[in-house]
């Protein structure tokens, strides 16, 4: 009797080989930030380096333990992630584990928010540009699909803030809720950090519109990005699946063009919108560290932004070692979806 | 399947229109509700935004402007700043005084209490100090404790400090200083920093104000605090909110938009600009201790001589226009600064408007490097910073390299480093000149001095002279405050006249802006350098 340690099964075959495969990803980056971080310099040095000396620079930081041998640091580190220690952040003292509970909410809220957007917009709009091939909803469509797509993130965030809120006053410029609002949602129980199920935790319906409020441009300015893509792609796939021998033939059977599109078409085109999805994820969190700067939207991608300029090389390793943990997990699922929707993939 | 699509799509719609509905309900509720619950309880609770940032409100933690604004308003102080004004007087303390030439001696009120009622005594002060010096943590103030020897609670309410160097006149400023908030001794623990949400959850405070709810660098709410009787007086609000921003854009819309009643640090000189223009708000301004300077090398810089070294600083004194700089590129929002110690405090002079005059002096400046025997034009690499003192510094040092080259007698080579790479090239020589800020420590005349001319300064750029050394200690330790002050000027003249190792260049001015109906900024934007929430109120 053998023992079989190759699965027989193609499909556990394939996720296994993917799931193996995130530990090594995942490694890799949190190394060549940890050495990078290490090269740009310390927080010590960041906030004292215009008032004390060389050599009280140098006491600060032996005491601070910065002074070790670098691979003894990285040692320690990767020790300490495997026990679920991110460490605590140098230059405000918060532990790396809450930042990334509650910043993290924030920046899952404002994802979500933005790939309801990118539906919201990219769907309709795909399907519409279809329809119309080469004419002019086609073609607006089209230019619509490629400005949101280029333009940068943090550009699209400033001219929305300086329209619809500077100029015409309708939305608040920043924040995730109103102050008074924050303070009230800052005690609800339990608490989510997602501040819209907070709201609704609360249960006032005011409070739910002013946080609404506060997330409609920053998840436009982030969603629009997305919904370029999703424009673009399902204007495509939908061209191409109706040209396949089954729409050809529903249409011979008399079924209208509508049908035929709604019943047909659409659905098997929507199919590659999972696979985008995935490397959508890592695309929004991207620019959720633009977006959310740009608002004020207090998420993993603001303090990530906050600390790097500190050079607080324990925040940065912590989010950036999350970001990468979602980002091989998101794109681990997406292969599962992918495999058990089309089997050509796991063969 | 269909049908069970249709349903989805049809919820998903109920729900956006809901969202829509609601959010036009919460358009004008929870906005004016954000607006006036900040400034409800008939209008006395003020909002106030800032771009600070908190490293942590426990005091051996921190050394930062955040941090110290947050302190200022919840801990006590033995000595502290009148209400409106920057004289130090006791706060916690009924008196202090020296006792003998190394001992200066404080008695503390009757009756001080924290929030949470455990007692303010001797005890609670010598713990607090000894807390700093044990924890010596890196982002922490403990260096300003480097005269201090030991601390003993000679009885319930006498606490005395015991100092290595005798008649340290800045010691009751450092007492003022992030060195010198009382913490609770039942509350913090001895060798050890206490995380910001457990100092809130214990009620560790005994300021003008507590702190009622707190999100780190996000949203802190004061609470007035009932129980305090010390040197601010009751404050003149109800409470305050402080909102953080990242952006001073943000801060400067909000500002505008009337979404918050006071925005303080920071914004750009071109925001500032635009909102004194800005119906329904005020641009307060006030003297600021920050100062920019540039720093010379005195090994590396031109020159083959000490002459002729000496000679190319004075020419470079000679061709600077500060007021074109504050005015082109800062839009007032600094003033120009003819001398070490910044105008407001005692001692401040002007030795370098009245040596080197306002305007650029061609002919002088090229007088005094023919004398040396330099010739011309002088080759200067000038470094400058991009990322640490604020986005002008580009255009600042464009101006300097304008207008020394404008003399004809400079061919200035101007480069930037960011800012960890700066501050190691600096003391290593790297750097002929360079460009460097500086907030003071604590409000005193000294503390622009000392650390820039002492032996051993932090510059490093190879100047001592015992002369000046000899001044320093002098002034340093003289009780009496006139020929203290006479010794500070004395001080700038010479260094101004003998050796300019550093050339002053710009002061920055404190700006707060206000929204109509708000009161009392004025009164805290002076040489004490803090911000006390107590002196505001709203109508």
């Amino acid at each position: 009797m053998t023992l079989r340690l190759v699965p027989r099964s193609p499909l556990v075959r394939y996720l296994l080989v993917r799931l193996a495969l995130i530990v090594p990803t995942v490694l890799i980056l949190v190394t060549v930030v940890f050495f990078f971080m290490r090269v740009i310099g310390d927080p010590i040095t960041a906030s004292q380096g215009g008032r004390l000396s060389a050599a009280q620079l140098a006491v600060r930081k032996a005491a601070a333990g910065f002074d070790r041998p670098i691979l003894q640091q990285y040692g320690d580190y990767l020790g300490g992630l495997v026990r679920g220690d991110f460490g605590t952040a140098l230059t405000d003292h918060r532990a790396i584990r809450e930042v990334l509970v509650t910043n993290g909410a924030a920046t899952l809220e404002l994802a979500a928010w933005a790939l309801l957007i990118a539906f919201l917009v990219g769907v309709p709009l795909g399907r519409l540009a279809a329809r119309y091939r080469d004419r002019l909803p086609d073609v607006s469509i089209r230019i619509f699909a490629v400005l949101v797509y280029a333009a940068p993130v943090f550009f699209v965030g400033l001219l929305l803030k300086l329209l619809f809120s500077a100029t015409l006053g309708w939305l608040p410029a920043s924040g995730r809720a109103s102050a008074s609002v924050e303070i009230a949602l800052n005690n609800v129980a339990p608490k989510t950090n997602i501040m819209i199920i907070d709201a609704i935790l609360y249960g006032d319906p005011a409070y739910i519109g002013d946080v609404l409020q506060h997330a409609i441009l920053p998840a436009l300015a982030l969603g629009l990005l997305t919904a370029g893509v999703f424009i673009r792609l399902i204007r495509i796939n939908l061209l191409e699946t109706m040209r396949t021998d089954y729409v050809i033939a529903a249409r011979a059977r008399g079924v209208s063009e509508r049908l035929v599109v709604r019943q047909h078409a659409f659905r098997n085109a929507l199919v590659p919108v999972v696979t985008v999805m995935g490397m959508q994820i890592a695309m929004m969190l991207g620019g959720a560290i633009l977006t959310e700067t740009t608002f004020e939207w207090q998420g993993l991608g603001y303090v990530l932004s906050r600390y790097l300029l500190a050079r607080d090389f324990v925040a940065v390793q912590g989010i950036v070692t999350a970001i990468a943990v979602v980002v091989a997990v998101s794109s681990f699922l997406i292969d599962v979806i992918n495999a058990l929707v089309d089997p050509r993939v796991r063969y | 399947m269909k049908r069970s699509t249709h349903r989805l799509a049809g919820a998903v719609a109920i729900a956006a229109v809901a969202a829509l509905a609601l959010t036009a309900c919460g358009a004008g509720r929870t906005d004016s509700g954000a607006t006036s619950g900040s400034s409800g309880s008939g209008g006395k609770t003020l909002l106030v935004g800032t771009t600070d940032k908190v490293t942590a409100i426990d005091p051996a933690g921190s050394y930062d402007n955040g941090s110290f604004n947050v302190e200022t308003q919840v801990f006590p102080f033995l000595m502290s700043f009148k209400p409106g004004g920057a004289e130090l007087a006791p706060d916690a303390a009924k008196s202090c005084e020296y006792t003998s030439g190394t001992v200066y001696t404080c008695v503390l009120r009757d009756g001080l209490k924290f929030a949470n009622g455990n007692p303010i005594n001797a005890s609670t002060v010598k713990f607090s100090f000894d807390r700093q010096v044990a924890i010596a943590d890196a982002n922490g103030p403990s260096s300003l404790l480097t005269n201090l020897d030991s601390v003993a609670a000679v009885d319930a309410k006498t606490v005395a400090f015991t100092l290595k160097s005798a008649n340290d006149q800045t010691f009751a400023q450092v007492l003022a200083s992030p060195a010198g908030p009382i913490v609770d001794e039942k509350s913090f623990q001895a060798d050890k920093l206490l995380d910001d949400n457990a100092i809130v959850a214990a009620k560790a405070f005994a300021g003008p104000y507590t702190i009622s709810s707190y999100k780190k660098n996000e949203l802190v709410v004061f609470a007035k605090n009932a129980d305090y009787t010390g040197l601010q007086g009751a404050a003149k609000n109800n409470g305050v909110t402080l909102k953080y921003y990242a952006s001073s854009n943000n801060l400067k819309l909000d500002i505008a938009g009337g979404q918050i009643d006071v925005a303080t640090r920071s914004m750009t000189p071109t925001d500032i600009e635009s909102l004194k223009t800005t119906k329904g708000v005020s641009v307060v301004t006030g003297p600021g201790g920050e100062i920019r300077y540039v720093v010379f090398n005195l090994n590396t810089m031109p020159g083959n001589t000490p002459e002729q070294k000496l000679a190319v600083r004075k020419a470079f004194a000679y061709s600077i226009d500060r007021q074109e700089i504050a005015t082109q590129v800062y839009k007032d929002t600094y003033t120009p600064l003819y001398s070490y110690v910044p105008k407001g405090l005692p001692g401040a002079a002007t030795p370098f408007k009245d040596i080197y005059g306002t305007k650029p002096d061609v002919a002088a400046a090229t007088k005094v490097l023919a004398d040396a025997g330099v010739t011309t034009p002088v080759a200067l690499n000038l470094q400058y910073n991009p990322d640490h003192y604020g986005p002008s510094s580009d255009q600042e040092y464009n101006a300097v390299k304008r207008q020394l080259e404008a003399t004809g007698l400079f061919a200035v080579q101007l480069q930037s480093t960011e800012w960890v790479t700066y501050t190691k090239e600096r003391t290593a020589d790297a750097y002929p000149a360079y460009q460097l800020g500086w907030f003071p420590d604590f409000s005193d005349a000294d503390n622009y001095l000392t650390p820039f001319f002492d032996a051993g300064n932090f510059l490093g750029n190879h100047f001592e002279n015992p002369e000046i050394i000899a001044l320093l200690a002098s002034e340093r330790t003289d009780p009496n405050p006139d020929s203290r002050a006479a010794t500070i000027k004395k001080i700038q003249t010479e260094i101004a006249t003998k050796y300019l190792s550093t050339v002053p260049l710009l002061q920055g001015s404190q700006v707060a802006v206000a929204r109509d109906g708000v009161v009392g900024v004025k009164d805290t934007l002076n040489s004490s350098f803090q911000f006390r929430y107590a002196v505001l109120s709203k109508g």
